[in-house]
């Protein structure tokens, strides 16, 4: 079409001449023409934020605006070097806003337009001017905290001095994140890298009767279209426990969004227009996408039998089933049973950084470029696929604007590297957010409970039905299903209780981990039962929990790992935060929960730490950060193992050739896993230091002892630092420690292993709810973990109300809307809802209860998906009390909250 | 998005003229809100789009002229949320235009863009045909004024016909004392659009006249007083990823009914 056309752009101050075509947004042009990389595309829609400047001194969405439209005008970027935005900035470190720091950029330019408005201490005005940036990690409350601080001018906090763990350092990395610098996938650059698109349908469940490129091929700039006829054959496919996904559907598509083509070409816009002229003929075929459907027994198989050889369900949608069971069901004793079923909906991750995949396979090397989780299972998977020596598949993993689960496994980097192949040029696909809701989301679940207690509110047995609603492919759902319904009678006492779940596989998109893995759903049955408990028995919803509940060293599965903490104190402590005991307002209803996650079970962490000439430390572990903040606990427990201050510590990660092996990032192991194995390194040294010290002082080892920062000479003690100053440069290089945690796997153990710990989260609401519409209000949301120790509280807070706040998505708003052919309705962020700021409760409290109990340094426990286990529950029994009504499904909508009070009136 | 030719204009005879030439292959860009959208999804597919927003007049000051408030097409939301005389006279409308989408978005959104988007859901419309604006056009013959509740015809369906173009919106200036209010449903309190929404106008004689949104292809007017059963029987609301139809019928006597109690108050 049309030419370029030339602009006039004031940047940041500069000045800039570009030439750009009519349909370059704003955003791309700032990206890619300009080269500032700090405003992000997430939504493309003007919902998310991510993309926000201000132009001609007005906050605008660069994603909606044309570039042509900026011409003449000044734009102004999370870059910029200005009084409000370093104020801004500082604040948000400080108090700890910045997680992934993906929403980052757009988030501080929204909070320096308050500043500028003088509003930054008006906090309807503060919740109304960041409404248009969406956080995904939960960020909201600490903002608040950060505009407060911005309005009083606060100064800076002096860096503190001695110890660094066990208090609020800042977090690294968190500066890079603030001034839009953090380089996430998207924002690379690659040399001759060609942009690749992805060819759908419209429908879930299909055969394909035929595809037709010409059209597409005429469009300059295209490269290459691939059907899965032109791949290699037989068909590559993978998955992380089943290898049951193609890298593209040959004969059929079995979810929404699977790709059936894909196109290379020069440019993104090229990719896009020639994929719209990929002609696809199919035949829609029925799609299974409810439990009921594709348990039926008529219900058309999702999988064929082939895929899954050896496996007598291959015949049926049943990917797997479980069963937990102690006791006897038919022991007396039960006075009173209840019963229920409980929905929990497909709901998707939308991290604010969508997905993408770099990959340069041109020789008999890969580079792979993914924000994954877990780069060594990447590695791992992408050697086996291609036949290559793990040495010759470097996987660099950019910190990720936020994970939740959904960039565990790998995606489409196969893809990727097979059309790298083809085209021997470096490939990349970055998908819409639209695409990834394709492509990641929770299990859904239907939990049927029966649950006996005695007349004094004493469990007697729990019998639950619980059944996993898995995709298209496995991906590692099976697992969610087993972990979750392992601990399906949830934190308590059971004495007898059977658990039979099931991963069922469905037209869907394929569900993957997501925080909780598999708890939220299974927390949502037990705890509704022992509401309805309570309120059959007349007993408080807090004194049947403490009456129930494990304590320490309790079996909660006879003949597994006890309880781990005092969890009663986290029960109560969340019950005093709430103000349980206190007379409840008129109209008003509170509820409480607790449920248990648990921890990672097994698996290798390996840290290298190496000791600097002239003091400073390097530490490489493998582990992702992706908004928890990794780095910094690290860095930490370097810092104090060496006396070393914290910015003389760098941690290096993300990159499978330099750093090596940690087997993933997940299920809240890594301060325990590599927090133990850097420790166990910074020992290491210790030892090694003791060694050098007894060499050039001619004294015995016997004589020396280290402990952190100090070396213990008989005369008298030297600091670390000073010791490593004076000395190490003389006897010539660095040193360098190993450590390691390795928790091995039990073979007869069903989760291939021990918890290494439990996440126990104590939740408690007190709400109103409007009758008249359904809306719920909430006054208070308390969330207290048992964290054994918390090495960074700043940071514990943060975690906490990301996950309570990600938590309130799915109690209150998010769910995937499927049409009649398996088609996601409400794709993309425009129908679907998550949080903003003005949905915040109007107080969110978090505490925390610390014994030092936990397996990690210092005896921390892991701590990043807790405040999420329990929160619908929770808010479902407050919502019973204000109302009266008592919903089994989820999400509390005004309209569903809304239709079960007009039940009630009828 | 696709490829497209780009025109900036400064006149609206030269708009007029781009649009005679493209036919229906060319589309008219005010602040984007919803034709980017609808550009990136593909909905919209034009050959060219004509820019607006440095054509003469297109974003002029608000004005007073033959007992009307004439609201330049250029005019944003917040300008809107920001204009004294409308914050006087038209409360409800500053209601509206204050919720639409966020900051960012009512930045850009223009009054203008939100009436000839024509989406069922729209805020500010029904407003406007509750106080009985209209919609200027311009065209070869000359210039029209159409009503805002003639003027969108249903979803996404308005009255402007070849060559035309809407330069400003005009607000009758209310003849006695009104209150006028605003209120919608949403499925969380951050940005949304409406799963319905309804305006109430209140006069100092009692009488009361609604708008509703969101529950018919176009804005539907109401005279209050009648049957509080029946009252909104016209509303045909449908059943959509938002909402079900019966949910967005009962929240509209729930909504009217706070809307008029707010009135009341206000008056
Ligand atoms: C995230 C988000 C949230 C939103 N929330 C809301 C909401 O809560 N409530 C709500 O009502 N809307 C909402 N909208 C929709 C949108 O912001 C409004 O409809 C806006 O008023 C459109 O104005 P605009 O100037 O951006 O129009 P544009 O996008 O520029 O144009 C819209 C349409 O009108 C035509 N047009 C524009 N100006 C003229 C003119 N002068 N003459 C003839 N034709 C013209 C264009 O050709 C186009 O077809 C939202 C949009 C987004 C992206
Ligand atoms: S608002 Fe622009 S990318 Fe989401
Ligand atoms: S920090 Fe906001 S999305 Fe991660």
């Amino acid at each position: 079409m049309s030419g370029e056309i030339a602009i006039d752009l004031m940047v940041n101050g500069t000045e800039h001449r570009i030439a750009v075509p009519p349909n370059l947004s704003l955003l791309d042009c700032l990206r890619d023409k300009v080269g500032l990389t700090g405003s992000k595309e997430c939504c493309a829609v003007g919902e998310c934020g991510a993309c926000t400047v201000e132009m001609d001194g007005q906050l605008v969405n660069s994603c909606l605006c044309l570039a042509v439209e900026a011409d003449g005008k000044a734009v102004t970027t999370a870059e910029a070097e200005d009084e409000d935005l370093g104020s801004v900035r500082d604040a948000f470190l400080q108090t700890g806003s910045v997680q992934c720091g993906f929403c980052i950029p757009g988030m501080v330019m929204a909070a320096r337009a308050i500043l500028r408005d003088e509003k930054a201490d008006d906090a309807v005005a503060v919740r109304e001017g960041l409404s248009g940036n969406l956080c995904r990690c939960g960020g909201y409350n600490r903002m608040f905290e950060a505009m407060a601080r911005v309005s009083a001018r606060q100064a800076r906090a002096e860096a503190p001095t001695g110890p660094v763990v066990g208090t609020d350092v800042e977090r690294s990395g968190g500066r890079a994140r603030a001034d839009g610098s953090q380089k996430f996938l998207a924002d690379l650059t690659i040399d001759n890298v060609a942009h690749l698109k992805l060819v759908t349908l419209p429908v879930a469940h299909a055969r394909i009767d035929g595809i037709d490129a010409s059209a597409a091929w005429k469009v300059p700039g295209v490269l290459d279209i691939v059907t899965a006829v032109d791949l290699p054959q037989p068909l590559m496919h993978f998955g992380p426990v089943y290898k049951d996904r193609p890298v593209l559907a040959a004969a059929e598509t079995r979810h929404h969004g699977e790709p059936v083509a894909v196109i290379a070409a020069e440019t993104k816009e090229a990719a896009e227009e020639a994929a719209l002229l990929v002609e696809v003929s199919y035949t829609a075929l029925p799609a299974v996408t409810d439990i009921e459907a594709a348990t039926a027994p008529e219900a058309p198989l999702v999988q064929p039998p082939e895929l899954r050889p050896n496996d007598p369900r291959s015949g049926t949608n049943i990917l797997n089933e479980r069963v937990t069971e102690w006791g006897d069901l038919d022991a007396p004793g039960a006075d009173v049973v209840v019963e229920g079923i409980y929905g929990f909906p497909m709901v998707t991750h939308f991290a604010i950084e969508p997905h993408g995949f770099i990959v340069d396979a041109r020789s008999d090397r890969m580079t792979v470029w993914s924000p994954v989780q877990h780069p060594y299972l990447l590695q791992r998977m992408m050697a086996d696929l291609f036949e290559l020596p793990l040495t010759s598949v470097q996987v660099l993993a950019p910190d990720p604007g936020g994970g939740f689960g959904g960039k565990q496994n790998p995606k489409f980097e196969p893809l990727v590297a097979l059309i790298s192949r083809r085209i021997g040029r470096p490939c990349r696909l970055v998908l819409t957010l639209e695409e990834t809701f394709q492509n990641v989301r929770r299990t859904a679940t239907r939990m049927k409970m029966r649950t006996g207690f005695t007349k004094d509110g004493d469990l007697v047995f729990q019998d639950a039905e619980a059944d996993y609603l898995v995709g298209a492919y496995g991906d590692i759902s099976e697992r969610v299903m087993a972990k979750g319904s392992y601990l399906g009678a949830g934190p308590y006492r059971t004495p007898n209780a059977r658990i039979r779940a099931r991963a069922i596989l469905s037209h869907t998109t394929p569900a993957t981990a997501f925080r909780g893995f598999g708890t939220p759903q299974m927390s949502w049955a037990y705890e509704g039962q022992m509401d309805k408990a309570a309120r059959a028995l007349g007993i408080d919803g807090l004194a049947i929990r403490m009456r129930n509940l494990a304590r320490k060293g309790d079996e909660v599965v006879p003949g597994d790992f006890g309880a781990d903490g005092h969890w009663e104190q986290s029960l109560q402590k969340a019950a005093d935060l709430l103000g349980w005991q206190t007379p409840l307002p008129e109209g008003h209803g509170r509820g409480i929960a607790v449920a248990i996650k648990a921890g990672a079970t097994t698996g290798l962490s390996n840290a290298t730490v190496r000791l600097l000439a002239d003091g400073s430390v390097v530490v490489y572990a493998g582990t992702s950060d992706m908004g928890q903040g990794a780095r910094t606990i690290f860095a930490q427990l370097a810092a104090d193992a060496f006396g070393a201050p914290m910015d003389r510590v760098t941690v290096v990660s993300g990159d499978t050739s330099a750093v090596p092996f940690d087997l993933q990032t997940s299920a809240s192991r890594s301060t325990v896993f590599m927090g133990n194995a850097i420790s166990k390194a910074c020992e290491d040294l210790h030892r090694q230091l003791a060694e050098m010290a007894a060499e050039l002082s001619g004294l015995e080892l016997e004589q020396i002892s280290v402990t952190n920062g100090i070396i213990h000479l008989p005369e008298a003690p030297v600091p670390i630092m000073d010791f490593v100053c004076a000395e190490l440069r003389s006897w010539g290089g660095e040193l360098v420690g190993t450590g390691r945690m390795r928790r091995h796997s039990l073979k007869d153990h069903p989760l291939g292993g021990t918890p290494a710990f439990f996440e126990f989260n104590c939740t408690a609401f007190e709400v109103s709810v409007d009758e008249g519409t359904g809306e719920i209000l909430i006054h208070r949301h308390v969330t207290v973990g048992d964290v054994g120790k918390a090495l960074n509280p700043l940071q514990v807070e943060m975690q906490d109300e990301g996950a309570a706040i990600m938590g309130l998505g799915h109690s209150m708003m998010e769910h995937l809307v499927l049409g009649e052919n398996g088609e996601i309705r409400n794709l993309g962020a425009l129908d679907y809802r998550i949080p903003t700021t003005k949905d915040m409760p109007l107080s969110l409290v978090t505490g925390i209860v610390e014994n030092g109990d936990g397996p990690g340094p210092y005896g921390a426990k892991g701590v990043s998906e807790g405040a999420i286990l329990c929160t619908a529950p929770a808010l479902a029994a407050a919502v019973a009390q204000a109302t009266g009504v008592v919903i089994d499904d989820l999400p509390l909508t005004p309209e569903r909250v809304w239709r079960a009070v007009q039940t009630r009136d009828r | 998005m696709l490829g497209f030719d780009y025109a900036r204009p400064e006149k609206f005879d030269d708009v007029i003229a781009l649009l005679l030439e493209a036919g229906p292959e060319a589309l008219m860009l005010a602040g984007g809100t919803d034709l980017v959208v609808a550009l990136r999804h593909h909905v919209a597919r034009p050959r060219l789009v004509i820019d607006l927003k440095r054509v003469e007049g297109f974003r002029a000051e608000i004005r007073e002229e033959d007992g009307s408030l004439v609201v330049p097409a250029g005019t944003t939301m917040t300008e809107i949320v920001r204009d004294r005389r409308i914050q006087a006279l038209f409360a409800a409308l500053v209601e509206a235009a204050n919720v639409v989408g966020s900051i960012q978005i009512r930045n850009r959104a223009t009054l203008a863009g939100n009436i000839c988007n024509a989406s069922p859901a729209a805020d500010t419309v029904p407003l406007l045909a509750l106080y009985g604006a209209s919609v200027e056009i311009a065209g070869t013959s000359g210039t029209r004024l159409s009503s805002v509740e003639d003027f969108v015809r249903g979803n996404r369906d308005t009255d402007l016909g070849e060559g035309e173009v809407v330069t400003a919106v005009r607000l009758p200036l209310p003849r006695q004392k009104t209150a006028s209010t605003f209120e919608r449903i949403t499925r969380r309190r951050g940005v949304d659009l409406a799963t319905v929404n309804l305006g109430c106008l209140l006069q100092a004689d009692g009488t009361v006249r609604y708008a509703l949104g969101a529950v018919a292809p176009r804005p539907l007017l109401v005279e209050g007083g009648g049957d509080p059963e029946t009252l909104f029987d016209v509303a045909t609301p449908i059943t959509d990823v938002r909402a079900g139809a019966d949910y967005r019928r009962a929240m509209l006597n729930v909504i009217a009914e706070r809307a008029l109690a707010r009135a009341r108050s206000a008056l």
